[in-house]
This record gives C-alpha cells, structure tokens and sequence, in this order.
C-alpha cells in the first residue's frame, strides 16, 4: 500500500481554487516531485500534507491512517521551507535539537538521547563541525543542511521539501541537487519536492507530478513526462525551448524542437513529416544551434529548430530548406481541451 | 556646443529637494527639542527667576542646593520607583494583548480599536475622567465595592463608605502607577504587535510543523525574537513616563504629603509655581544623565539581541 493517499483534495481561498480535486498516492522510499508554474496549487498541496492548511474537501492518509483533521506535529512530517526557516537566535546544535525537543514528551527522548540524535544527524549531512554556529553565520548551502538535518533528526515518515534549492547560486544549485538525491536515496526516506524547475523536476524526481491550475496534469517517469505528455500543457511547460506547437486540420500538432531537423539528416524519410521551413535567424549557442522561422501554411508561429553543432549543415538566413519530424515524434492534441489524441485516429489530420 | 538643457528647475536639485525634505524635521528638533533643552541647562546654571530674568552664571549651586534638598531626594527615588513598577505591568500586559491580537477572533478589529483608546485620548482628558473614577466621595468604584459588600459597615475591605483612593499614601501610589499603565499599555502593545507580526511565517509554520505548541512557540520563538522591539518599547514608555507630570498634576498634585511627587511635577512646582526658573531647570536636569545612560544601555542591548 501507498504510504500517502491523497483523494479529491481541494483547497478553496474564497474564490480561488487553489487545489482543484487532487488524487494522489505517494509510494514509500520514492522521490516524488510535484512540478508546476508559480500558483497552480503547488505549495498549497504540500502545506495540507504538512497539516499548516486545512483542506475545503477530501482526504490525507498516511500510513494507512486518516490525517486530514490532525495538526502537524501527528502527522510524522518533517518540511524543509524554501527560506530554510531556521531559527535566528538558535545555534545549529538547538536549531536541530528544536523538532526533538518540542516533540520530547511524545516521544520520551532524554538529554542524552537528544544529543546523539543530533550529533549522528550533523555528522550525516557534514556540519557536525558547525555546531555551535548561529545560521547568520553560515553560508547557503550550509543553512540548507542545517535545515535538511532538522527535518531528518525525528526520522520522519515523509520529508516535504519546498522549493530548497531556489535560494542557491547556479553552480552551488547543481551540486546540491546531486546531494540530495544521494542523501534520500541511501536514508531510503519518502521526500515529495515541489518545484518550478523543470530540470530539478528531471535530475530529481523518480516521478513527477504535474500541476496547473489546482489540477494534476499528469504524473509519471522524468521521461515518460517528456516523451509522452498527456496534454498540450504538459507538451509545452517541459522543455527548453519549449514544443513548437501548430494548428492542424481540426487537432492541433506539436514536435520538440531537437527532433525538428534538416530532412537531408533523416535517415528514414518514410516515417518522417517533411515541412518546408523558411529559417528567419539562427542562435550559435555552442553545443547547438537554434534556428528561428517559420512552416509553410503557419506563417503566424514562430517555429523553433534545435541543430547539433557537430551538424555540419549549412543553414542561411532568409532561405527555404526542407526540414523533417519523425512520425513517433509528433503529438497531436485536441483543439478545444488540449488533451492528447492517439495519431492513428487523425491520419488525416494534417 | 551650446546646451541644450532646460533652465534647471531647483526642484530637480537633489541637495535642494534633500533640504526641503529634511527641513521640517530639523526645525522640529531645533525649535522644540534643542533650543528648550539649551537653554534649561542655560538656567540650570544661573540664577535667573521668574521676577529677574537676567542670567548670572553661578556654577554648579543649584545643582549642589537641589541635591542637598530632602524634597528632592524623595521625589527622585519615587519616580524612579513609579516608573520601574509601572513598566513591570506594562510590558506583562503589553505582552499579553499583542499576543491576544495577533490571533484571529471575530470582533478583533473592534477589541484592538477599544484598547488603543486610552492611548489616543488627550491625557489631561483622560486624567479628569480618572479623577472622577477615583474621587474620593463620589468614586464609581467605591459605590461597586459598597454594593457588593466589600465597603460599608461589616465590609471586607474597610468599615468606611470610601476608600480614598487618592487620599491616603499608599492607595494615591498605587492609584498614580495604575493610571500610568492603562495610559502607556496601548503603545507598547502596538510596538509588539508590530514585533511578532513581523516574524516570518515561514519560521512559525517551521515550529509547527517541528511539532512545538503555542507556549514553546511562545516562549523560545515569538519572545525572543522580538526582544529587541520590546526594549524599544521599554524605552518609550519609560522615558515618557519619567518625565511626565500630567498624570500626578491633575490627579494628586504630589499629594498626599509628597508621596507622589514626581520629577517633571516637582521641576515644574518649584520653577513655574514657584518661580525659580534656575532651580526648576536644574532638577529637571538631573534626569537627563540617567534617560541617556538608559537609552544608551537598552539601544546597546537591543543591537546585540538582533539576530538577523
């Protein structure tokens, strides 16, 4: 069974419908990451698993046990807050020591008892050394293992972590990401993660979770997300550049623009789209280039084209070439709710 | 070349529009603070009377005379006593209300509303409206203790009808300082509610969520994180109140006997009813020394307690 089972969660803030009907079950020991823009309900659902938001409707059981009316301290919970929230006038010793203390009497932990856990949970995430600092005095990736030690020190059921990494710079961000998964998987905790970062989405998440709008979009594998995107959303939310996506004959179609590639690379035209593109601008990024223009018959959308470097295809400004998608690599989606729609039903469709 | 720039506007002038900016503040400070303050210690220093205003500089005379006066011994020590007591109950009450309004309840806005009151009543007001609260014959108070037994002939308190709250020595004390909490407790609790509703969320839901109930929080989060806005606090109200004199001048005048002379009533009585300017200056100096050392202290405090 599940360790969580979220079902028909909803979360209504007078008029705005922060969470929309969630059902959800989260599996012990995996990484889930729930991906989303800035106010699809993301946070929102996290807090109400924490038990800091009180749910309009639904059901929150972990473990096999109704939470949804228990405060957080009966949820066996521990959260790790974007800001890190660590107490300001507490050294890392009692910032850690705090969750045990404030949990003492439950849990009959002495003195001792506290010591060591804090000692073992400090040594564990490398800041043992730091113990008697205060959090201004440590760095942000130093303040993010203070923070990520408080949370594990009560060895809670389920780790929920808040956009953690938003507050590092870019080089410390990558490696703390590395980190992380690391740490979950050899503590073999259930962490749920929330972000709106789609590459810390896919270089964390055994699943992921896609949000919008209060409502899942979808969830499953890094890669069955990307490759397999059950919705226009979805299709054009992962991704950098984003899915070029155009109006067909009654369904709309799309393809990445890393498959949308000069027809004479095609190895297997038979199973391929030919599109006769008129390139506008080309981008030298380094390892690629990134070809701006636009498809016969689409005049009005910009179509992007993402070429290898090592391409050696000669690509011009203000010229036609022939470019093509293979088959497997184009989706097709309805017009109306943007939901997939199998190829074989629309043959016809372009 | 020949420019182009418009004839400059003086408003555009940042050191002039800083100037005008400045200038209202300034002239405050100058005009009512800084002039006043010169030229009581200008007072302080001669002999100037209300009769003779011609300044004689003296030394330190008046100062030597009023330290050697027994009056003003007494009169020192009550107001230090006054205002110690005084912020003892201002600040457990102070912090009681803000924790009480910085919860949600329905009719908070209007509760929050009635308890700044005293605060925002003019308090020569609200002084007359305590006289008549403790009057000695007519007091509505009495009147409540005389109906529920506690007064009268077999009463609890006292076989009296009355029991002459600003008459006798110790009731006119307890009388003054409880006046000066109800009047100084609303600011203070603005001040803290200010304080913890500037704790971020974040760090409350941690608490929560570290499974800490609402008197750990309290306790060994929301306290002493504001420490440094309830020395703030502290030092408002205690320097308003060692220098005040409204609330003893309309309630008791000092009396009975001296009990509650205060320092601003005593340098008022001797230099404006009695008409020794230099004397009047020199005893109101001597809290000057004491406020600053005071000031000093607590802002040092309360930079050190700041953690962020």
């Amino acid at each position: 069974m599940s360790l969580v089972q979220i079902s028909g969660l909803k979360k209504y803030f007078d008029a705005v419908h922060a969470v929309d009907g969630v059902d959800l079950a989260i599996e012990e020991g995996e990484f889930l990451v729930i991906l989303g823009p800035s106010g699809c309900g993301k946070t929102t659902l996290m807090r109400m698993i924490a038990g800091l938001e009180k749910p309009s409707a639904g059901q929150i059981s972990i473990g096999g046990a109704d939470v949804t009316p228990l405060p957080p301290r009966k949820r066996g919970v521990s959260m790790v807050f974007q800001s890190y929230a660590l107490y300001p006038h507490m050294n890392v010793f009692n910032n850690i020591a705090f969750p045990l203390r404030a949990q003492r009497r439950e849990k009959k932990f002495d003195k001792r008892a506290i010591r060591e856990k804090v000692e073992n949970t400090a040594r564990l995430l490398e800041i043992d050394m730091l113990l008697d600092r205060r959090p201004r005095q440590l760095s942000g990736g130093q303040r993010q293992r203070v923070a990520i030690a408080r949370a594990m020190v009560t060895q809670p059921a389920l780790l929920l972590l808040d956009e953690p990494l938003s507050n590092l710079d870019a080089k410390l961000r990558a490696n703390a990401r590395d980190e992380l998964k690391d740490f979950q998987r050899s503590s073999n905790i259930t962490a749920v993660f929330v972000t709106h970062d789609q590459i810390e989405a896919m270089g964390l998440g055994d699943r992921i979770v896609v949000m919008s709008e209060g409502k899942i979009q979808q969830i499953g594998t890094p890669q069955q997300i990307y490759d397999d995107p059950a919705n226009e959303f979805v299709a054009t939310f992962l991704g950098s550049p984003s899915m070029n996506i155009l109006a067909g004959e009654g369904c709309n179609f799309g393809f990445r623009p890393e498959h949308f590639l000069p027809k004479t690379l095609n190895d297997n035209p038979e199973n391929a789209r030919i599109f006769h593109y008129f390139v506008k601008r080309v981008e030298y990024l380094g390892s690629d280039r990134l070809v701006y223009g636009y498809v016969q018959g689409h005049d009005s959308q910009l179509t992007l084209a993402k070429v290898p470097s090592n391409v050696r295809v000669s690509l011009d400004v203000e010229s036609d070439y022939e470019f093509a998608v293979h088959n497997s690599d184009l989706k097709f989606f309805d017009q109306r709710s943007g939901a997939r729609i199998a190829p074989q039903q629309l043959a016809e469709a372009l | 070349m020949a420019s182009l720039a418009l004839p400059a506007f003086p408003l555009d002038n940042r050191r002039v529009v800083g100037i005008l900016f400045l200038a209202p503040a300034l002239l405050y400070i100058l005009l009512l603070v800084g002039f006043p303050f010169l030229l009581a210690i200008a007072f302080g220093f001669s002999d100037v009377t209300v009769g003779n205003t011609d300044l004689n500089f003296v030394g330190l005379r008046n100062f030597e005379a009023v330290w050697e006066n027994d009056i003003f011994r007494q009169v020192f020590e009550t107001t230090i006593r006054f205002t110690l007591v005084s912020q003892v109950f201002i600040l457990l009450f102070a912090n009681i209300l803000a924790i009480i309004f910085t919860q949600n309840f329905t009719g908070k806005w209007f509760a929050r509303f009635i308890f700044i009151l005293p605060w925002a009543t003019p308090v020569s007001l609200a002084m007359i409206g305590w006289l008549w609260m403790l009057d000695t014959k007519y007091s509505p108070i009495d009147y409540l203790l005389l109906q529920t037994g506690f007064l009268g002939p077999g009463g609890l308190l006292s076989k009296d009808r009355n029991l002459f709250w600003l008459a006798s020595p110790d009731l006119a004390q307890i009388s003054v300082i409880f006046v000066q909490v109800w009047r100084m407790t609303p600011l203070a609790t603005v001040i803290l509610m200010a304080g913890l509703s500037s704790i971020p969320t974040d760090i409350l839901d941690q608490a929560e969520v570290d499974g800490s109930r609402f008197m750990r929080t309290l306790l060994q989060i929301k306290l002493p994180l504001i420490l440094p806005i309830m020395v703030i606090a502290l030092l408002f109200s205690m320097i308003t109140m060692f220098g005040d004199m409204t609330v003893v001048y309309v309630l008791t005048r000092g009396g009975p006997v001296d009990y509650t002379r205060v320092l601003g009533l005593y340098s008022f009585q001797v230099g404006i009813e009695g008409g020794n300017l230099a004397q009047g200056a020199a005893i109101s100096l001597f809290a000057f020394p004491l406020l600053l050392a005071m000031a000093i202290f607590m802002l040092r405090t309360a930079s050190r307690a700041e953690v962020r």
